[in-house]
């Protein structure tokens, strides 16, 4: 019998082992968080952002985000241009209510990070990247997006700007 | 003489002002929106008695000009300027942080009409 100890007890590490998940942070979404997008005309915010927001400095590997915003929720600070905005002509608010964004990996780059994934905006999936920070429990990140690659309003090309930075600011906290 | 019409559009002005003051109030209470970061009750005050002073100074000028029919053109001129300013509110982009943007111009295109409105109103009185 006592022969059998060490086996019993490496075999049942390499059970117990098996129900142990390296899992990393998950983070809860602030209140204070923002999307906004730039041009030379429109500019304007999205709210709504929900979804999980997993990462760990030291597991990258194991790091995903997975988010959207709500499309009827995009203020320009103008009433009628956030009217067209919602329109089919524009993001089409009732078909496509979601823009989301499901990275497929987190790499470090530089002094920040990189998250790679598809970004699902207007009914088209497109593999993008965003570079992003993480400090003070606080992410920042910016990318340029241009609205044509999604099939926005393209029969007028040269209405308002193609090209649009959005800058995003999420303030979290251990969920 | 221009005293005088100053001081119809300073009393124009200010009754304007009240209209205003009162219209927001009931604005906000029957919507529930909030912009008074832009629209609150000094500048309210401050915008429609600048509004009304221009006016007097614009009535005065008309009817240094010309003279019988200044009524007219400045009644005319003061109505047309009223509704072309409602572009203002219209066109506006307010700050993001500001929600309902949509509902500004029902806040704010009824109040273009209220320094013309005083200022006919209070007309009468100083005619005599």
């Amino acid at each position: 019998m006592k022969r059998l100890i060490y086996p019993l007890a490496a075999a049942a590490i390499i059970v117990g082992s098996a129900f142990t998940v390296i899992k990393s942070q998950d983070w809860k979404i602030g209140d204070d968080y923002s999307v906004k997008f730039s041009s030379d005309d429109p500019s304007g915010v999205f709210k709504g952002l929900q979804g999980t927001v997993n990462f760990d400095e030291k597991d990258l590997a194991s790091s995903k985000f997975d988010v959207s915003v709500d499309v009827a929720t995009i203020n320009t600070g103008n009433g009628m241009k956030n009217t067209h905005a919602k329109s089919d002509k524009w993001l089409d608010a009732d078909k496509y209510p979601l823009i989301k964004f499901t990275s497929s990996s987190i790499t470090a780059a530089g002094s920040g990070y990189q998250a790679k994934g598809m970004l699902d905006f207007h009914g088209v999936q497109k593999e993008i990247t965003i570079p992003f920070t993480f400090q003070n429990n606080t992410f920042s990140g910016s990318f340029e997006i241009n609205r044509l690659d999604y099939n926005i309003n393209t029969a007028e090309p040269n209405h308002g700007a193609t090209t649009l930075k959005v800058e995003i600011t999420v303030p979290v906290s251990k969920s | 003489m221009f005293k005088k019409i100053f001081f119809q559009g300073l009393a124009a002005g200010l009754l304007a002002a009240i209209a205003s003051i009162i219209y927001n109030r009931i604005y906000f209470f029957a919507f529930g929106v909030n912009f008074s970061k832009l629209v609150n009750i000094p500048v309210l005050t401050a915008l429609n008695l600048a509004a009304c002073i221009v006016a007097a100074i614009g009535y005065w000028l008309i009817k240094k000009w010309f003279g019988p029919k200044a009524d007219i053109i400045f009644n005319f001129s003061f109505s047309i300027l009223s509704f072309a300013s409602i572009i203002i509110p219209v066109s506006a982009t307010l700050p993001f942080d500001l929600k309902n943007p949509e509902l500004f111009p029902g806040l704010t295109v009824p109040m273009h009409f209220f320094p013309a409105l005083a200022w006919f109103t209070l007309n009468p009185l100083f005619k005599k």
